[in-house]
């Protein structure tokens, strides 16, 4: 299932934050996550291989590393950070995803933190006045983020307590896998519609720097603010220009 | 045409996630898939045992089995058949070389990539050539391509070969070629990958050319030309 470039059988992930996208509504978990590693320029260290993975391949997504290539599922780091992104670029077979979804948590076990995105529905935030955000945290995460959790002038958003989250694709499932293997987790997702999502990727990524910024270190300037990198992959996300032949 | 649901109904979307329908309050109780294994003609160990070859070629696209058995396939020795559609591997023992044709079935690419890596580790070199819909194809410039039956691209490879277009993103290419080639990739492996856009699906005479092309190039054994079998109806309005 795992395959590292530098040969070896596990992750040494002790310490790490991992940021893991499941597979949800406009997509909008791993167009963050793209954002997250070509802003951060982070490396590939490996990828994932599995039945539940349609596999993928082709030129790279981006821009810092031209020579990569695609693959269904990559890992990349920032040793520096200790940060740790996966990326799908597929999505999964239901068949097989109770056994990639095991493998995935124990192999992921050792992190510091896991912290899993996602997206639902817009039609299912039911109150329009409530905040588009919404998460669920293990007690062990709510313990040790208690200060960040706690401030109310920053976290506005709600607890989820539903069985199910419409359009969030795995995201549950995986959270509750975590959560029962001790791991400390937590589950970010944003209400959102199918459309160009890039504007929800970007929001999903400042909201959770701004919850903490040691979990992503993307600061700039000293004014709090930071740019964000476009991978070169997002070219052409709504298919070809309008031939002109058509007129 | 009848309406598909109660009129006013809501038709929620379906779940991104899962490329074989599956929902998310469904997904629990989905059963844990049988083993996809590979059917061999005969029974016996030293049938089952990979072959070592000179060249691995994998062809996979939509409707490609008829394409070919005719102009691909004929005198070679079957191995076994892949588990999805028509799919079947067999063996051009004058040359060493092992063939992969390979129906469209993302569902069990993953699978079936597990199923032919022994025969992509022992190959000395892998060539996959993928099938897809001219209109998949995406770039800034789709207007120079609009008169092409075809447009071959390499991923990666060979910056001397000019008369093929290096596959730029946003584009890609998935299935069991896509795995094959990158877990070659992965390994520092040989591996040469192509993909070939087509306006005609299943490939007709003309639209064969560019495969048959190159077929022929990188040295594979095939026919010069293909004509696809006539059929009594062109199932058009049955």
């Amino acid at each position: 299932m795992l395959f590292l470039k530098n040969k070896a059988k596990t992750l040494d992930i002790a310490d790490y934050t991992v940021i893991l996208p499941s597979i949800c509504v406009g997509n909008a978990a791993q167009l963050a996550c793209d954002l997250l590693i070509a802003s951060k320029k982070l490396q590939r260290i490996g990828s994932l291989f599995h039945p539940c993975l349609i596999p993928v391949y082709g030129p790279s997504a981006y821009q810092h590393e031209p020579e990569e290539r695609v693959a269904s599922c990559e890992l990349y780091t920032s040793v520096e950070d200790k940060l740790l992104v996966i990326q799908f670029r597929a999505p999964l077979i239901a068949r097989h995803t109770n056994d990639f979804q095991k493998q995935l948590v124990e192999l992921l076990q050792p992190a510091r933190r896991v912290i899993i995105l996602s997206g639902s529905f817009g039609f299912e935030r039911r109150i329009m006045e409530d905040s588009p955000w919404a998460y669920r945290a293990s007690d062990n995460f709510k313990e040790a983020h208690a200060a960040q959790l706690g401030n109310a002038s920053l976290v506005k958003w709600k607890e989820h307590t539903g069985e199910h989250i419409f359009g969030g694709g795995n995201a549950l499932q995986l959270f509750k896998a975590f959560d029962q293997l001790k791991v400390p987790v937590m589950l970010l997702f944003r209400y959102l519609l199918e459309g160009d999502n890039s504007t929800d990727a970007s929001l999903i990524v400042r909201e959770l720097n701004e919850l903490c910024e040691d979990f992503l270190q993307l600061r700039n300037g000293g004014d709090g603010k930071f740019k964000l990198t476009v991978p070169k992959s997002w070219n052409l996300l709504f298919g070809n220009e309008v031939t002109e032949l058509l007129f | 045409m009848s309406c598909p649901g109660g009129f006013g109904e809501l038709n929620i979307p379906s779940s991104r996630a899962f490329w074989d329908d599956c929902e998310e309050d469904e997904f629990e109780n989905i059963k844990p898939a049988e083993k996809l294994k590979l059917q061999f003609d005969a029974e016996g160990d030293a049938q089952e045992l990979p072959v070592e070859s000179e060249l691995f070629v994998l062809i996979e696209g939509p409707q490609i089995s008829e394409f070919c058995n005719n102009a691909l396939l004929t005198g070679l020795k079957h191995i076994c058949g892949i588990p999805s559609k028509k799919s079947a591997l067999h063996w051009n023992a004058a040359k060493g070389q092992l063939v992969a044709s390979l129906e469209e079935d993302l569902s069990n690419s993953g699978e079936i990539t597990e199923l032919l890596l022994p025969y992509a580790q022992l190959a000395k070199k892998v060539l996959t050539i993928t099938i897809k819909p001219k209109v998949e194809y995406k770039s800034e410039e789709i207007d120079r391509f609009s008169d092409d039956v075809s447009i071959v691209c390499r991923i990666g490879g060979n910056k001397s070969d000019r008369d093929v277009v290096k596959l730029e993103e946003p584009n890609f290419i998935a299935g069991v070629t896509a795995g094959i080639a990158s877990w070659r990739h992965q390994l520092d492996l040989p591996i040469s990958s192509y993909v070939i856009y087509t306006d005609k699906l299943p490939l007709d005479a003309v639209a064969a050319q560019a495969v048959l092309q190159l077929l022929q190039k990188l040295g594979v054994t095939c026919s010069e030309r293909y004509v696809p079998s006539s059929k009594d109806s062109s199932y058009l309005y049955t």
